[in-house]
This record gives C-alpha cells, sequence and structure tokens, in this order.
C-alpha cells in the first residue's frame, strides 16, 4: 500500500521544515513525513544505519531534498542515491531556494527527478508543499521494493 | 660627365615614402623640412613604420645598383675605347709608315726607273681605302677623328695622284723631265700635310685616352664611396627598423601580460560575484519565506482572537516580504544578464515578437489594444537574451497603456544602414516627462508611485544591460500624457554571414 511509505524531507532550516510540516498537516501528511536535518542523516536512514538503524525496511516514496545543508550537500546525498543500484529508484525531488542555472543544470544530470524552487510567498510555498506531497506521497506509484535489498539487509 | 651625386642615395631614400616633399623646401632649410616629416613619422602605425623603414631600405638598394650598373658600363666601355684607342694610334703609324714608303719608292723609282720599287706605292693605292675605313671603324661616328680622317684620305689621295703622275710622266719622257720632282718629291705639299694631320690625330687620340684613364680612376674610386656610403646607410636603417619592431615586440609582450593578469582578476572577481549572487539568492530568500511564513500562520491561527487592525499589520508583513522576494529575483536576473554567456545567433524578430504576442494573448484578454507590427529586420544576438528585451519593452507599454480606453502599441524599425538596426516600441500610453528621460534605465529607478503602476524597476535596467552587451543603445522618447516611444539598437545580420 502506498499510504505507509514516508516522504522523507531533508531541511537543516528547522523554520523552513516547520513550515513544510504545516503545509503537509493540511492534507494530512505530516506524520508520513520524516525529517533530517543534514545530508549524512539522509544518509542514514537510506542505509538504516547510526541513529535509524532500528527503522523499518523499505525506501521513501520520495526525497525532499535541499541543496544546502551542512556536513553532506544536497547533490552529494543525490549522487549516493543516483550511484546506488538500490536506491536508484527512489524518487529524488530537489527543493531548494536557488534558481541558479548551474545547480538546475547539475540536478538533472545528477538525475533528479524533479526540481522546485521555493517560492517566497508563503501560499506560494503551501501550494507546493502541498502538492508536492500530494503528488508523490499519494498519486504517484512509488517503484516497488527490489526484493534481494529487502533479502540482502533483513539479517 | 660621369661624376655620380654622392648624395643621390641619401635624397631618394628620404623621399621615397614621402614623394609629395619638394626638392626646393630641402634645399632651403633641413630643419624645417625634417620636423614636420618626423612629426608624421610618429603619428603612424608600427606596421607603417616597418613598412616604411623596409622601403628605405629596398630604395637604397635599388639607388645603389643604379648607379653601381652605370659605373660598371662606363668602365667596361672606357676599357672597350682604350683598345680601340691603342689600336687607333697604332694603325695609324702604320698607315704613315705606308705613306712614307710609297713616297719613297715612287721617288728612288723616279730616280731609277726600277719598277720594283714602286711596290710600296701600289700597295698604299690598293690598300688605302681599306686603312682609312678600318681607322675609321675604330672612331667613334660623331669625334673630330672621323673628320681628320676625311682629310688624311683627301691628302692620300691628292699624294697618289700626284704620285701617278710623276710615275706615268717618267714612264713617257724619261728621267730627265722628272729630275726635279725626284729631288723634291712630287706630293711634297700634300705630304707634310698628311704628316701634320696624322700627328695631330695621334696627339688627340693620346689626349682622349689620358682623360678616360682620369674618368675610369674617378668613376672607381666614385663607386667605392657610394657603396661605403650607401652599406652604413642601409646598416642604419636596417638596425632602426629592427628597433623598431623588437620595441614593438617587447610593447606587445608586455601589453600581453598585463591583459594576461588582467583577465585573471577578472575572472577571479566574476567568481567571487557568482559566489555573492549565489548566497544571496539562497540565504537572503529563507528568512523572506518565513517572515511570510510565520505571518500567515500568524493570522491563521489567531483568525479569531485578532482585530482587523491586527490583521491588516500581519497582510502588510507579508506584502513587504513578498515584495523584497521579487526584488532579489529581480536583482538576481539583473545580475545574471550581465555576466550570463552570450549565444550569439541570427534572430528573427519578427517570429519573436509573434511568439510573444501568442504567450501574452490570455493576460490581455480583457484589454482593447490595438497592435501595429512592422516587417522587422534580423540582427545577431542571444535570442534569449533579446526576448527579455522585447518581454520588458512590450510589458511595459502594456502596463502603462492600462489606463487607456483604447491602447496602441506600434512596434517597428528605422533605417540606420547597413550595419545597425533601430527597433521601437511605442506606446500611447502615460508617458513620461523628457527631464527624467536618463533616469529610465537605472536599476530601481521608477517614474511612478507603485500604487500607480506595479513593478520593482529592473525591467528597463535590464533591457539597457542586454542591449549594451550587444554593443548597442537604448533611448526614449516621451511626454507626459502622451505615451513614449523606447528604442534599441543591435547590430544588423550581414547578408553574406
Amino acid at each position: 500500500m502506498t499510504a505507509a511509505k514516508p516522504i522523507l524531507l531533508a531541511e537543516d532550516n528547522p523554520r523552513d521544515a516547520e513550515l513544510a510540516l504545516a503545509a503537509m498537516e493540511e492534507h494530512h501528511l505530516a506524520d508520513k513525513v520524516i525529517l533530517c536535518h543534514d545530508g549524512a542523516e539522509v544518509l542514514d536512514y537510506l542505509y538504516c544505519r547510526g541513529h535509524f538503524k532500528t527503522r523499518l525496511q523499505g525506501n521513501p516514496a520520495v526525497v525532499l531534498l535541499d541543496l544546502k545543508m551542512p556536513k553532506v550537500d544536497g547533490l552529494e546525498v543525490l549522487r549516493t542515491i543516483k550511484s546506488d543500484a538500490a536506491l536508484r529508484p527512489i524518487p529524488v525531488v530537489m527543493l531548494t531556494s536557488s534558481r541558479e542555472e548551474r545547480d538546475l543544470a547539475e540536478s538533472y544530470a545528477l538525475g533528479a527527478n524533479a526540481y522546485v524552487v521555493k517560492p517566497v510567498e508563503f501560499h506560494q510555498f503551501l501550494k507546493a508543499v502541498k502538492e508536492l506531497g500530494v503528488f508523490w506521497g499519494m498519486i504517484n506509484e512509488p517503484p516497488p521494493e527490489a526484493a534481494n535489498r529487502v533479502a540482502g539487509r533483513s539479517t | 660627365m660621369n661624376e655620380p651625386n654622392r648624395h643621390q642615395p641619401l635624397d631618394v631614400g628620404l623621399d621615397a615614402p614621402f614623394p609629395a616633399a619638394p626638392q626646393a623646401e630641402q634645399s632651403l632649410s633641413r630643419a624645417s623640412f625634417f620636423t614636420p616629416l618626423f612629426q608624421t613619422f610618429q603619428k603612424r602605425s608600427i606596421e607603417q613604420r616597418v613598412l616604411a623603414g623596409f622601403g628605405l631600405v629596398f630604395a637604397g638598394i635599388l639607388v645603389i645598383s643604379a648607379i653601381s650598373y652605370r659605373n660598371m658600363t662606363v668602365l667596361i666601355r672606357n676599357g672597350d675605347m682604350d683598345k680601340r684607342s691603342h689600336e687607333f694610334i697604332q694603325f695609324l703609324g702604320a698607315t704613315g709608315e705606308a705613306i712614307d714608303d710609297a713616297e719613297n719608292g715612287h721617288r728612288r723609282f723616279l730616280v731609277t726607273g726600277d719598277e720594283s720599287y714602286l711596290a710600296a706605292y701600289h700597295t698604299l693605292r690598293e690598300r688605302a681605302p681599306e686603312y682609312i675605313r678600318y681607322l675609321r671603324e675604330l672612331t667613334d661616328p660623331d669625334s673630330t677623328q672621323r673628320v681628320h680622317l676625311s682629310d688624311l684620305e683627301q691628302l692620300i689621295n691628292q699624294q697618289l695622284r700626284e704620285e701617278r703622275a710623276a710615275i706615268e710622266l717618267r714612264a713617257k719622257t724619261g728621267f730627265d723631265s722628272v729630275r726635279g720632282m725626284a729631288l723634291t718629291g712630287v706630293a711634297k705639299t700634300a705630304l707634310d700635310s698628311a704628316r701634320r694631320l696624322q700627328a695631330q690625330m695621334e696627339q688627340e687620340e693620346t689626349k682622349a685616352l689620358a682623360q678616360r684613364v682620369i674618368e675610369s680612376t674617378t668613376t672607381t674610386r666614385s663607386s667605392i664611396i657610394l657603396l661605403t656610403i650607401g652599406a652604413l646607410l642601409l646598416f642604419v636603417l636596417l638596425a632602426a627598423v629592427y628597433y623598431l619592431i623588437r620595441h614593438d615586440i617587447t610593447e606587445r609582450r608586455r601589453t600581453a601580460d598585463e591583459l594576461h593578469r588582467r583577465g585573471e582578476l577578472l575572472e577571479a572577481a566574476n567568481k567571487e560575484l557568482e559566489a555573492f549572487s549565489y548566497s544571496v539568492s539562497h540565504d537572503l530568500r529563507a528568512p523572506l519565506r518565513h517572515i511570510d511564513g510565520y505571518a500567515s500562520l500568524l493570522a491563521k491561527a489567531g483568525a479569531i482572537s485578532l482585530d482587523d487592525k491586527a490583521k491588516r499589520y500581519l497582510q502588510t508583513i507579508s506584502e513587504s516580504a513578498t515584495r523584497m522576494g521579487q526584488l532579489i529575483d529581480d536583482l538576481l536576473v539583473f545580475s545574471r544578464m550581465g555576466r550570463q554567456e552570450m549565444l550569439r545567433g541570427t534572430v528573427n524578430l519578427n517570429q519573436l515578437i509573434a511568439a510573444l504576442r501568442h504567450d501574452l494573448r490570455h493576460d490581455l484578454q480583457d484589454r482593447a489594444i490595438s497592435w501595429t507590427i512592422a516587417e522587422l529586420p534580423e540582427v545577431t544576438g542571444d535570442a534569449a537574451m533579446l526576448r527579455q528585451v522585447f518581454v520588458n519593452l512590450i510589458a511595459n507599454a502594456i502596463k502603462f497603456t492600462g489606463t487607456r480606453p483604447h491602447a496602441m502599441i506600434e512596434i517597428g524599425s528605422l533605417d540606420n544602414g547597413p550595419d545597425e538596426a533601430v527597433l521601437f516600441v511605442r506606446d500611447n500610453g502615460v508617458g513620461f516627462d523628457m527631464r527624467y528621460a536618463n533616469k529610465l534605465f537605472g536599476v530601481f529607478q521608477r517614474l511612478h508611485r507603485a500604487d500607480e503602476f506595479e513593478g520593482t524597476g529592473i525591467g528597463l535596467a535590464n533591457v539597457r544591460r542586454i542591449i549594451h552587451r550587444h554593443g548597442g543603445k537604448t533611448w526614449a522618447e516621451g511626454a507626459l500624457g502622451e505615451g513614449a516611444t523606447f528604442y534599441v539598437s543591435l547590430p544588423r545580420v550581414r547578408p553574406s554571414a
């Protein structure tokens, strides 16, 4: 069931995170959101290690990735995800303040599935995050779990 | 006559690149002649100077060659003439001897009657024309020797005639009748004249010979002097040209180094600017989003408890944050337009305008605008940037005709030569006061209050920046309440390109 899959939100700024969660809440998606505060945490989650060692198996429905983050930045996380055969199917949406052409080009080159610029205006931000949550968390059919990965990680 | 002008190479050399310089002026005053010449030289480009230098060297070589060739010819000719003179003198002597022999033989015959003494006389008779012809060949056609030779020929003929008469008389009448003749000699007058003439001719020829020797020596000496001076001059000229070229190369190398250094500085500055605008783009926006976000959340959370005044305050906070976001975005676009790499190509403005109008049609559904769009020329430039130019100009025209019941927008071009296209966007909107025309294209410059017409004031600044990067100009004409016309000039597509 798709609804069971979490939405992984990578956001280092607590206010942005709070606003994003507030947006998700409008569609009752907030409890599906798993918040990571930097790129290292995202990778910990995906590889079930560190803080997330004991989490339930399975990939998230989508990763909403900020570009500029402490420790491991968004592009680095994206590169890791897209170069790992088991993680590659996970949809990755860049959610960032940057409209720089360089960032856009690099993100898509690394295999980002979408690129969303955070609008300054809160209502538009609300709308964007909500739509992202609805689309990737409810409408979009995520890729099936690779059996071998689940088997390899389960013990 | 063959004295070569030693100053010739110098004069020719100086005159060669400046044929207008009159000879007379040169001889009048050297200083006043050189000063403007030197100034002209200073004004020339390095290529022209080097070319002039090589021109001088070439001219110098030509002059030296020509004079050397002429001197050589003179020397060879003199040598030739000397040979002929020697032969002439020698043969003239032989002729004289032949005349004497004939005379002596003839007198012996007159005395003895022995015909064998007449051998020399017969030889002279037979060979005289031949001798004269040969002598004549050895002389120049116009020389006095030719005249002398004719005289000599006549004298010989006269001698021969008189001798023949005596011989015939002796043969007919015997020795007695010619006794007197035999003693004194019949052709004494002619013979004496011939001898004198011969001596004179010999003297003249010897004198000419001596003169030629002097001439040859002078020519040889002047040739040596000329070649030495010429070689020295050429050496100096070549050294000057070498100096010019070397100086230029050093200069160019220094300029190239300087340019390289500045390029590196510029690149570093540009990188820094890019990093700056990147962080502006990313970091400045976040707090603005938070201001708006939390103000909105507060408005929502306190919807019941807040009074209208408080709600309006929150509304203003949100609006201000949004506006600042817009300003930042515009500034980023403006900055990007300045440093973004240009992709030059041929731009069809007719298609560009048509596409723009197509994109705008939904926004203009409730507006009555009559468009006049002329056939526009093709220009060279970055299509995306030029699109931005016309987006801004047309958006302005639409915006500032908003208060007009019948808006009119005209897009056209002016004829401005084969290299440049001038395009304009004209509207019948609110216009502007020409006093502020210079402020129109400034960043964040606005001529209207924010509540009259919206906008951040970056559009025309972008237009100017893009057009400047294309090497064009922007200007505007207008009057308050009577519309405005915005002009941009762009490089036109050359037919061959």
